[in-house]
């Protein structure tokens, strides 16, 4: 049967008020299936720049082509690795979201922030030292492997944007808008932290396989 | 709504302020109206297949007879590469999924709008800028001219120095972010908005079509994106993933395009599954036969579609192995898609139909479909289709799938919808006289394409010599595509003279079963006065439901009249779940779509300093656009 009562959920204005009604009202927000949504596309286009790197891969006789250094493993591994660990603050921030604890939302998302930015900022510096060894332009090794690190790096950017963008709007108060944004924002990071150990994994794996 | 009593008529007054777009031209620009974007999309997609159309006539007049100069090799090459684009990207996609999708979606399930009612107006903006920037190629002089497939190494700086293919693969990155962001748009409509009590075994099969094109949309246009983002790094960037002296490979571009390609042929005739399943009880006044296996059979088609891209490509050498997997790959569509035809029929035969027009554009579009389908099964014998590869058996067999099956729905839809749209019924021997012309014409056009195929008439070519024995087929096939021509132009005069001089509709002229007819003919901006309580699949034949619906009013209950709200309900089931209040209209997706178009610009002319400042000031307008929540405006 219907129940004509459902919650208002956009009334809410105190992070109670805002707790209250998030754990009243029933299945995920449309927001969070919007992120989903996103997540879905995005995936899809990674999962298409890791397939070329494979198709290409496979049909090389030399991977990396002979005069490219081998990718190192260790530090972009381990980086990956504290990058993935950011999915733990993320994961506390949404949850601290809702139950309505503003301030610690904050701080967790800060925290995540922090890393994720250490992460990027490496990781420009690296690419970027990368890039004097050798050129996109050198082969299809190169231009694939700078394609997929580079757009890799491209989604740990947007999601530091959101999260800039998050505890700026957190910043003035909680409302039901903001928890669903803390709540996808947080998947969004998980997918990147996921695709991130994927895209490095695969990228240092010529040791291995 | 004239018997409604004072109480009530004050609440559907608070509803109209609530959701009145602004008044003239500035409404248009800012609006959220998931109606309004529809008829934007309409309008827009309706002047661009005016110019693919006109583009095919230019072909058919060049082909009509031998030796014939009408248009030059490079001119031809241009004019049916922008033919093939233009009627996939910028017509068939945005006038379903935009136009027909955006219009009616809401209204089915109940909603008064789309999820994202800004980013459908994006979605928009977007797709009118990516039509805009591939024809200002063309009127730059750097048109595409490597067919809508843009095989490399053909689509390569060595092959083709002009911008045309950076103009290709630059429109139809921009233009796949437009249907990306319809695709998302209504899967989530179709997930959290529907109305109280329409749980999924209630959902239209309609929906459920455009559910199956829009997660089709979502998966597959990444792949193309990548292989159009390749092509734009190898053309001006020096990179070489189509290279295989330096360890690229031409099969990769193809592998990419197909897997987005084929997805996006079912992409295309989904809809007009949808529009069929709309069109067949309302006319039969009988419910769809086997509508679970009809609603799955539309999810499946798609989802098979994944599977089965290499088979444009039983040509390239692949292994034996691979070309026998994706030969049976491709005849497993042929089960959803004949329990689909078998429902039609059925639901025909036991009905009682009345062959007004949208009924005999659905009758048309199921012969085009057998027809095109018959002729599709065929490549699955491999050798069949080695010999007729690139002939104009091609051409004719996805023709009878995309024109004729994928085309004739939306003209059925066009009529069937034209009352609730306008308020007015169109003439009906007109529109019938129409549909005879276009089905001669049609059947004129594109069968003797078959014949001429197995001839060994290739395509693509921009003329031929006399005494090939092809001569009386091209010429026919011009004369009816000029027959053609000539039934669209009435159908769409029919339209306008109706328009003006139609009688009134009323809401429900057809006592059709969907949410839609429920409502006033055209609906309020609010779409329904009181949400509507679903309990089956064919709500609008459910009248003691609507008769409570109409009680509800005066009470006040599921009308949420008290803001911009929009009821959301569990995502399986449909249980009432929550209010929310919807954005109002707004200018930060003009503001962005405009910003997007310039990043474009400035790409396809090599300006990347500039690309980035306009991509800068894309975040700033997504930072204005979210900085007021829906429930402050």
């Amino acid at each position: 049967m219907t129940d004509y009562a459902a919650p208002r959920t956009s009334r809410a204005r105190t992070p109670v008020e805002v707790s209250r009604l998030a754990a009243q009202r029933l299945g995920l927000p449309a927001g969070w299936w919007g992120m989903l949504m996103l997540i879905a596309s995005e995936g899809t286009l990674m999962g298409c720049f890791l397939a070329t790197y494979w198709y290409l891969r496979i049909r090389a006789p030399h991977w990396p082509p002979d005069g490219i250094p081998e990718p190192r493993v260790v530090v972009p591994m381990t980086l990956a690795g504290v990058l993935l660990l950011t999915s733990v603050p993320m994961h506390l921030a949404s949850r601290a979201v809702r139950a309505g604890r503003l301030a610690a939302t904050r701080w967790f998302l800060l925290i995540a922030l922090l890393v994720q930015t250490g992460y990027f900022a490496y990781e420009v510096d690296d690419f970027g030292n990368q890039l004097r060894s050798f050129q996109p332009a050198r082969d299809a090794y190169a231009s694939i492997y700078y394609t997929l690190l580079g757009a890799d790096h491209g989604h740990v950017l947007i999601g530091m944007l959101l999260n800039v963008w998050l505890l700026l709007k957190l910043s003035t108060g909680l409302t039901m808008y903001r928890l669903n944004a803390t709540v996808a924002i947080a998947w969004y990071w998980h997918f990147v932290n996921v695709l991130t150990v994927v895209v490095i994994g695969s990228l240092t794996s010529v040791h291995v396989v | 709504m004239a018997t409604i009593e004072f109480p009530a008529e004050q609440r559907v007054d608070r509803l109209e302020r609530q959701w009145q777009s602004k008044p003239g031209v500035l409404g248009w620009l800012t609006t959220t109206d998931h109606k309004r974007i529809g008829i934007l999309y309409f309008w827009t997609t309706l002047v661009l297949f005016g110019i693919g159309g006109t583009e095919a006539m230019l072909m058919r007049t060049q082909l009509i007879e031998p030796n014939n100069h009408v248009l030059g090799p490079a001119s031809y090459d241009r004019v049916f590469t922008l033919h093939g684009i233009t009627m996939i990207f910028f017509f068939i996609i945005p006038m379903t999924t935009g136009a027909f999708g955006n219009y009616l979606v809401p209204l089915m399930i109940g909603a008064r709008d789309m999820a994202f009612p800004r980013m459908n107006m994006l979605s928009y903006w977007v797709f009118l800028g990516s039509g805009i920037f591939l024809y200002l190629g063309l009127a730059s002089g750097n048109g595409p001219n490597g067919a809508w497939f843009g095989f490399t190494p053909l689509t390569l700086r060595l092959f083709d120095p002009s911008r045309g293919a950076d103009f290709y693969a630059l429109a139809l990155i921009f233009n796949g972010i437009a249907s990306s962001l319809t695709s998302s748009n209504l899967i989530v409509t179709m997930f959290k908005l529907r109305a109280p009590g329409m749980s999924f075994n209630r959902l239209p099969t309609f929906c459920y079509a455009f559910l199956a094109a829009a997660f089709g949309l979502l998966f597959a246009l990444p792949a193309l994106s990548a292989d159009c983002i390749y092509l734009f790094l190898d053309r001006n960037h020096g990179t070489h993933f189509f290279d295989p002296s330096k360890g690229g490979s031409n099969l990769l571009w193809q592998h990419l395009f197909w897997f987005f390609g084929h997805p996006e042929v079912y992409i295309l005739i989904v809809p007009a599954f949808g529009i069929a399943t709309a069109i067949i009880p309302a006319f039969t006044q009988r419910k769809i036969v086997a509508y679970p296996l009809v609603a799955i059979a539309e999810l499946l088609v798609v989802f098979i579609g994944f599977g089965v891209w290499a088979h444009h490509m039983f040509v390239v050498g692949m292994p034996t192995i691979s070309v026998v997997f994706f030969a049976a790959a491709t005849a497993m569509v042929v089960i959803p898609s004949a329990i689909q035809v078998f429902s039609w029929c059925m639901s025909l035969i036991t009905g009682m139909p009345r062959f007004r027009t949208p009924l005999l554009f659905i009758a048309g579009f199921i012969w085009m479909f057998v027809n095109g389908g018959l002729t599709g099964i065929m490549f699955v014998a491999v050798p069949f289709d080695q010999q007729v590869h690139d002939t104009y058996f091609v051409i004719a067999h996805f023709h009878y799938i995309i024109f004729g099956a994928a085309v004739f729905p939306i003209f059925g839809g066009m009529y069937y919808w034209f009352p609730k749209l306008t308020g007015k019924l169109y003439f009906e021997r007109p529109g019938q006289i129409c549909f005879w012309v276009i089905f001669a014409g049609t059947n004129l056009l594109f069968f003797p394409m078959y014949i001429v195929g197995l001839l060994g008439m290739p395509r693509q070519i921009y003329t031929y010599s006399s005494g090939m024995g092809w001569d009386a087929y091209n010429a026919a096939e011009s004369a009816g595509a000029y027959l053609t021509a000539l039934g669209i132009v009435l159908l769409f005069a029919n339209l306008v003279v109706s328009y003006f001089k139609g009688e009134p509709a009323g809401p429900d002229p057809w006592n059709a079963p969907t949410l839609e007819w429920a409502t006033s003919s055209p609906p309020p901006d609010f779409n329904f006065a009181v949400i509507p309580t679903v309990s089956s699949a064919y709500p609008n034949w459910d009248a003691e439901d609507r008769e409570r619906d109409a009680r509800k009013l005066a009470d006040g209950v599921m009308v949420l009249e008290e803001g911009h709200e929009q009821p959301v309900s569990t995502t399986v089931d449909g249980r009432f779940a929550e209010v929310i209040e919807m954005p109002h209209s707004s200018p930060w997706p003009l503001v962005l779509g405009v910003c997007i178009a310039l990043v474009f610009g400035a790409l396809v002319i090599g300006h990347y300093g500039i690309a980035g400042i306009f991509g800068v000031l894309c975040l700033l307008s997504l930072f204005g656009w979210h900085w007021k929540e829906p429930q402050e405006s």
